[in-house]
């Protein structure tokens, strides 16, 4: 079987080592994948103070005490 | 006829000079690099099929693991294009050579290895012996155990190169059958040629399938030591 020729073995295996572990290797290092240039939503760091959580009807100004 | 049927398996030397380097280069020339934003067709639809790869295989990796992602994606894409290109007559595919396999699987597999008993040298010993084992039994498992460790590299590279070559004698005998049998019988011959045919279909799976089945193992010794 001409596999088991051990003669060219070394070659072989230079070669295959070179392929694979730099040429390919540098081939894929370039493949980039960039996340879509669409602008991301960004949540507001600052957050509503307790009494500004919710709307009661005492703060509307027709119906402060009139001054 | 031994001569004959093996010939296509002897690396190739051109008076004297070893063309099986240029062989092995060049599916290089085939994966063109990405140059702009947008790219071309070829490189898009590579990118895209790195991605779906990159995806499918680094998902059950720890952070550890994924640094293997360039290697690994560059030993499926390297088997898969030598192989296919190997369907292409009178082509000399390397991957049937057991030198070039034992040179893929060896140094993976013991990179897998010793990164498992540098960073997790408990866990890597203890796969030696499986739980829940009756104590008598536990010399004879861990024998047994480090030779089924010992002997994932050697699996890894004979059960690629086995496949391939048998693959291809296989169309190079069913093909002269073919042929020989024009003369004597059209219709056996035609039952031939459609059998070449599908054997054909099979190893443009095979080939794939094999470089998926060789990446996939990597990625699992690697799993289990990361």
């Amino acid at each position: 079987m001409p596999q088991l020729d051990t003669s060219t073995w070394l070659v072989t295996i230079l070669a295959m080592i070179l392929t694979l572990f730099i040429l390919i290797q540098l081939k894929f290092h370039k493949y980039s994948y960039p996340l879509s240039p669409a602008p991301k939503t960004f949540k507001s760091t600052s957050f509503p103070t307790p009494w500004e959580t919710k709307w009661t009807k005492i703060y509307s100004p027709l119906l402060l005490p009139q001054q | 006829m031994n001569e004959n049927l093996f010939s296509s398996f002897i690396t190739p030397t051109m008076m004297g000079l070893p063309i099986v380097i240029l062989i092995i280069m060049f599916p290089t020339l085939l994966f063109p690099i990405p140059t702009r934003l947008i790219n071309n067709r070829l490189v898009s639809a590579q990118q895209w099929l790195a991605q779906l790869i990159l995806k499918q295989m680094m998902m059950m990796h720890s952070p550890k693991g994924r640094t293997w992602a360039l290697m690994l994606i560059s030993l499926i894409m390297f088997i898969g294009s030598t192989n296919l290109l190997g369907l292409l007559p009178h082509s000399f595919t390397p991957t049937t050579q057991l030198s070039m396999n034992l040179g893929m699987a060896i140094p993976l597999w013991a990179g897998a290895v010793i990164t498992g008993f540098r960073y997790k040298t408990k866990a890597s010993l203890a796969h030696f012996l499986p739980q829940g084992t009756p104590v008598p039994l536990i010399p004879m498992l861990v024998i047994i155990e480090t030779i089924s460790l010992f002997i994932q590299p050697m699996a890894l590279a004979v059960r690629l190169t086995a496949n391939i070559t048998a693959g291809h004698l296989l169309m190079h005998l069913i093909g002269s059958a073919a042929l020989a049998l024009i003369s004597i019988s059209p219709t056996t011959a035609l039952i031939t040629f459609i059998i070449l045919i599908l054997l054909t279909i099979l190893e443009f799976a095979v080939a794939l399938i094999q470089a998926y089945v060789f990446t996939l193992l990597v990625s699992l010794y690697l799993h289990d030591n990361t």
